[in-house]
């Protein structure tokens, strides 16, 4: 029987960090394109349209950020709950935060 | 019977979405009652669960660009242009979270979830919301169908 642990793995740790780091950026990045259309153009321009361009950069940000933190080992000193609860709280703040940009604006 | 690629397409990427909804709630599972006989069993539903949602937004984003703005001019012309300036608008950028979510998900599985709790407890929470953001994207794409619908039956009553 192993005994139980209670530390998330460098791996986990890091990417969890990246994850909710990339979700509140791709909520403040289609607010941003949906407020300001020079960047809409802009994203439209690098890769035939804006949405194709944000899922881009969302996969590039959260498997680089996921990186960057497994090496520099700084989302394993947070909290594992804690950690746990920003992700969580990044998914329902970011989801409620589009529905209600497009529904009032 | 007419099936067109665009057809096939849509249908593809509905189907995609369900199953990779319905391997997180596997998933969910499995991890409530994580054990050393089932850690690869969880392994295997997180790999599916990033493999559905790929396929989903390949095949999804596929017929978003290609096909869909022939039916956005339709629902804004209709009498549901919230199917798109809400639902739509909302969708096909929440679909991103549920993708990053579901990219996530095997990292954490890989972890012996069966031998630790907080990562126990990551593989519940990420699954859950999964499934959660999963089923409100499955009901935007029906009010989305929905707002077409109504859309096509005014103009063919007119």
């Amino acid at each position: 029987m192993l005994s139980e642990t209670h530390r998330l793995g460098r791996a986990t740790a890091a990417f969890a960090l990246a994850a909710v780091i990339t979700i509140v950026f791709n909520t403040a990045l289609a607010w941003a394109k949906d407020a300001y259309q020079p960047l809409s153009r802009f994203m439209n321009s690098i890769a035939g349209h804006n949405w194709t361009t944000q899922g881009l950069a969302d996969i590039l940000l959260f498997f680089g950020l996921g990186l960057v933190f497994r090496k520099a080992g700084w989302a394993e000193r947070i909290d594992p709950q804690r950690l746990i609860s920003l992700l969580a709280a990044a998914v329902v703040v970011a989801g409620m935060g589009l529905a209600a940009w497009y529904a009032l604006f | 019977m007419n099936i067109q690629m665009s057809d096939l397409i849509l249908l593809g990427h509905a189907a995609c979405g369900i199953l990779g909804t319905l391997a997180a709630l596997w998933v969910f599972v499995e991890a409530l009652n994580a054990r050393e006989e089932n850690a690869a069993r969880i392994r295997r539903g997180a790999a599916a669960v990033a493999i559905c949602m790929c396929a989903a937004c390949i095949l999804g984003g596929s017929w978003y660009l290609r096909f869909y703005p022939a039916e956005k001019a339709m629902i804004l012309g209709g009498p549901w242009p919230m199917a798109h300036n809400l639902f739509m608008e909302t969708k096909e950028h929440l679909f991103f979270i549920t993708l990053i979510l579901a990219l996530y998900l095997p990292i954490v599985a890989a972890e012996k979830l069966h031998a630790n709790a907080m990562a126990r407890r990551m593989a519940l929470c990420v699954s859950l919301l999964i499934v959660l953001t999963g089923m409100a994207l499955e009901g935007a794409g029906a009010v989305i169908n929905h707002g077409v619908k109504v859309a096509l039956l005014r103009a063919y009553v007119k």
